[in-house]
């Protein structure tokens, strides 16, 4: 039977829109020094490397191969393991299957992404340009197209997801801002975010202009470089590195088909954005494994990965953490801030920083480096349990961890 | 335009070299077999879709897997030609004759009878605030039929009962 | 290491220009592998693919894949390496203890785009690439000169290794039809088309469309659902560093730790004696001979004196290896199918006699810089 594994370290680079001092294997390195630093550990005790990236944004095919040397990959095992918005997410959980399937002892996740030395756009867009090319061959008109894809893009989909959720949960345009006053001045107290704004206000928000209804510009998420790194470990091992030990107790990553568009420009089975089958499926998998049998109550901190301010409150629900539709209540009465009952994305969450590849690895960092009190935003609350959270894809990949500061308690296995 | 301030840190620029990649150079490939048959009854104005024998899920435009089952759906069966809103969303955009950019709709529609939905269009013009989610719609059929997607030329709305029962009912509470 | 069986396969039959799409090449290969176990799609509690975003075209290539992979509300997780790292992954997730089931498939088409061009954006972006002259050809054949000047091997002698992969794949009737070839000579080989002196094409793995799958089953999960599962005993990963001038191209330091850490999972001591079949994913002829002395199947410089013949002493490629169909991502599945194949008895035509434990071998990188190893092994001994 499997391994537990343990989370030792996690480090981060500096984040911003452009990190012009630095290449893709220099922006590595400083996350991988800063994981090493933090517990006593060399890169020689590193058993085995896994990395990834999204690799359309850089415009550069499998860059770990040319990074061998700047990872201190040179002669050691090496995975990459990329699946887009997840990618964080999956490289997490492929470092906790390396450890647990007794194969690698230690083992040393990272992700990065630089998107200011490629093209975000044209890295988003070829996402489903094959299907939108089927469209237009099948006599779909071009103009017409044009205008529905370009909700179709990022921002798109996170407006379909935010209308079907407003229409569900009565929430306003205001609880919308109010997510990303919290997350943005929650951001301005830690050292390695992108968007630090300490006196963001309500108002300030709702003043900006939409992009895509009923997302503004104030409400999106930024494009960010930056990269973050992890080490996990056996128990065994973890006794060497550090004194606070952080329990890997439960992961899942479950797939829906895609929304709005799906392959071969077929119909789209998931009718309603917002509903999320697959994160239900994976927060009741990742729960049974950790042997969480009320998240409402057992998980004390929450990471999620939320670019659009109506998926944090979505995403909230769907994990098991809120009752359905009533989210954006817990937040008009301050639950989820630093210091209330739930802290939620006290790093400032996806909303202040994004760097794609690395953002969901950094809910996962976040989150284990709250229960070990070492964290930059740190909530005073005392965290036992905490959970990281990922998205991505055309709304269908889910990553979740469930992190905590003693052993998973039973077990049984299988699925 | 508002700008949001933040605190911003220079960094020192490094020399850059210039790379490209190709996104434009491949040629996706995809199944006629399966939706030319759609489209043929489209010339005809009929509409069709793809029903998995296993699930008995209904798909239009028809799909050529069905992920519950990992089978091929070859039941073809008739749909009604009314619709729903399954989700929509706005772009704003400055189109021709537009001053200042202005909320287009774009829906995701879902056919009567059929499990999935598509992007298809509402009337050119069509005011952005009056759609939402379970808007009823009917379909449009162009005047020349070509056997192809823009046989449907958009989605009609029409009259909705049920939206005087939820007013009644928000008048009663 | 607790063992790990495999329970089912199926190879979509490579073509230059496959008359599919992509997500029915996938359905096929998925579908295929779930029959040959007689499973059904709900049994499966984990999918992992092999793409890469840019030979499909796609950013995120397994996000529209769910549907066809069998991977809708399953764990699911994309490997972006050839398709032997993503069995290591599926390996790693059976061992867990948290999976059953675990299906994995490659599969791209080099059809849609142009190949070698994408293989230059692996190239790092800022020496290699602006110089533009380092690509899957060039350095091919820097590998082939540094081996021939090394060990004093002949162009003969490579050029023999493409006429009997060549040769094996015209046995094989799920290798690519243009690599299908009886009647090669080395002449036909050393005069065919020049890619970049001294490799020639028919001396190269090129690229053409498919997709492999394979499921995997803990122990006693496997032996319930086929008689005689394939086991993998051992698997050895390695990576070296990539700049071709930091290496000696003419050995593979990274093949040589994967195997030994392979060898030392199965508890193989003399490989030679014990190892009955090996497939390896050889981008180029020379490179075969390399990773066979980095497996320790002979001395350093004289794997041209190997008898690797379906009825040598060694058969290294008797399906005819990535010279026989090379699908980019694929071809690492398919080298542990065929070696599966091979142990169950079930490869017509180019069977070796009495196979019980094979080797199969993935790579990825210029000159192969990332190299996987497995040992499998069947129930016979």
């Amino acid at each position: 039977m499997g391994v537990q594994p343990v989370i030792v370290s996690a480090g981060f680079s500096e984040h911003a829109s452009k990190r012009s001092d630095v290449n893709m294997a220099e922006l590595m390195n400083e996350a991988i020094e800063d994981a090493l630093n933090k517990c006593n550990c060399t890169i020689d005790d590193i058993d085995c490397i896994i990395n990834g990236n999204m690799a359309a944004f850089e415009g550069a095919n499998i860059p770990e191969l040319w990074m061998t040397d700047h990872i201190g990959a040179k002669n050691k095992p090496f995975l990459r393991v990329t699946t887009g918005g997840t990618t964080g997410g999956s490289v997490a959980i492929a470092a906790y299957y390396a450890v647990a399937s007794g194969l690698y002892d230690t083992v040393l996740a990272t992700a990065f992404e630089q998107q200011s030395c490629g093209s975000t756009t044209v890295g988003l867009s070829s996402v489903a340009l094959g299907e939108v090319s089927i469209y237009l061959q099948l006599g779909y008109d071009y103009e017409k197209l044009r205008r529905n894809m370009g909700a179709g893009a990022a921002i798109g989909v996170g407006a379909y997801q935010a209308v079907n959720y407003m229409s569900r949960s009565h929430c306003t345009e205001e609880d919308l801002a109010r997510v990303i006053v919290q997350n943005r001045h929650n951001a301005a107290k830690n050292w390695w975010t992108h968007l630090k704004m300490p006196n963001l206000t309500i108002e300030q928000v709702l003043d900006t202009p939409y992009i895509s209804y009923p997302l503004r510009f104030g409400m999106v998420t930024p494009a960010s470089d930056g990269s973050c790194a992890m080490i996990y470990t056996t128990e065994e091992n973890a006794k060497k590195f550090t004194d606070t030990p952080v329990y890997v107790n439960g992961v899942a990553s479950v797939s829906n088909e895609t929304a709005i568009v799906t392959s071969e420009a077929g119909g789209v089975g998931q009718l309603d954005p917002c509903e999320q089958l697959g994160a239900k499926i994976s927060a009741k998998l990742a729960y049974e494994q950790a042997g969480i049998s009320f998240p409402e109550k057992e998980i004390d901190y929450a990471e999620v990965y939320s670019p659009f301010p109506n998926q944090e409150l979505m995403w909230l629900e769907r994990l098991g953490l809120f009752e359905e539709n009533t989210a954006h209540i817990q937040y008009r009465e301050g639950i989820t801030a630093t210091d209330g009952d739930l802290p939620v994305n006290c790093s400032g969450g996806v909303n202040s920083t994004n760097a794609i590849g690395a953002s969901a690895l950094e809910r996962v960092a976040e989150a284990a480096l709250q229960i070990m009190g070492k964290a930059g935003n740190q909530s005073p609350k005392e965290i036992h349990t905490a959970i990281g959270h990922g998205w991505g894809g055309a709304l269908n990949l889910i990553t979740l961890s469930v992190l905590a500061d003693q052993p998973r308690r039973k077990y049984k296995g299988g699925i | 335009m508002v700008k949001l301030e933040y605190i911003k840190k220079q960094y020192p620029r490094t020399r850059r070299v210039h790379g490209n990649w190709y996104l434009s150079s491949y040629q996706y490939k995809f199944n006629v077999k399966r939706i030319n048959q759609c489209l043929e009854h489209l010339r005809k104005g009929e509409l069709v879709g793809l029903k998995c024998r296993s699930c008995n899920t209904v798909s239009f435009p028809p799909r050529l897997i069905c992920p519950k089952c990992l089978k091929m759906p070859d039941q073809w069966v008739h749909l009604r030609e009314t619709a729903t809103v399954a989700t929509f969303s706005g772009t704003y955009a400055k189109e021709s004759g537009d001053t200042e950019p202005r909320p287009y709709p774009v829906v995701a529609i879902r056919q009567d009878g059929a499990d999935t939905s598509w992007l298809a269009n509402l009337p050119e013009g069509y005011d952005f605030f009056k759609v939402y989610v379970g808007m009823p719609l009917k379909i449009k059929w162009a005047e020349d039929k070509k056997g192809d997607f823009s046989d449907i030329e958009y989605y009609e709305p029409i009259e909705d009962p049920s939206i005087e029962m939820n007013k009644k009912e928000e008048t009663e509470n | 290491m607790e063992k790990v069986g495999i329970v089912g396969y199926y190879q979509v039959k490579p073509e230059t220009d496959i008359q599919m799409s992509r997500p029915e090449m996938i359905f096929y290969a998925a579908r295929g592998a779930l029959n040959y176990a007689g499973l059904k799609r709900d049994d499966l509690t984990t999918v992992i693919s092999a793409t890469n975003d840019y030979y499909d075209g796609k950013t995120i290539s397994n996000c529209f894949t769910v549907d066809a992979g069998g991977a809708y509300l399953k764990d699911e997780s994309k490997v972006e390496m050839d398709g032997a790292h993503a069995v290591n992954y599926g390996l790693m997730r059976c061992l867990s203890g948290h999976h059953k089931l675990a299906l994995v498939w490659g599969a791209s088409q080099p059809s849609t785009f142009y190949y070698s061009c994408i293989r230059v954006l692996e190239n790092d972006p800022t020496f290699d690439r602006p110089i533009n002259l380092l690509n899957d050809h060039t350095a091919a054949a820097l590998g082939m000169r540094a081996y021939m000047n090394k060990f004093g091997v002949s162009v003969e002698d490579i050029a023999k290794v493409g006429v009997k992969n060549h040769k094996n794949a015209a046995k094989n009737s799920l290798a690519w039809n243009e690599a299908q070839l009886p009647e090669i000579t080395v002449v036909d080989v050393i005069y065919s088309e020049m890619l970049s002196d001294p490799v020639t094409k028919l001396m190269h793995a090129m690229p053409c469309d498919g997709a492999t799958a394979l499921i995997l089953a803990p122990e006693e999960l496997a032996k319930k659902i086929i008689d005689d599962p394939v086991w993998i005993t051992g698997v050895g990963l390695c990576q070296e560093t990539y700049y071709l001038g930091d290496r000696d191209l003419s050995i593979s330091i990274s093949m040589e730790k994967s195997a030994q850490k392979a060898y030392k999972m199965a508890g193989i001591e003399d490989p030679k004696k014990e190892i009955d079949v090996v497939e390896l994913f050889e981008h180029s002829a020379y490179e075969e001979l390399i990773l066979a002395e980095a497996l320790g199947l002979c001395e350093k410089g004289k794997g041209a004196s190997l008898s690797s013949e379906i009825n040598g002493e060694i058969p290294i490629n008797p399906s005819g290896g990535a010279i026989g169909a090379f699908t980019p991502c694929a071809t690492g599945v398919t080298r542990l199918v065929e070696a599966v194949k091979q142990i169950r008895g079930e490869a017509k035509g180019y069977q070796v006699k009495d196979a019980n434990r094979a080797i199969a071998h993935g790579q990825i990188g210029f000159c192969a810089q990332n190299n996987i190893v497995f040992i499998l092994e069947g129930g016979k001994k």
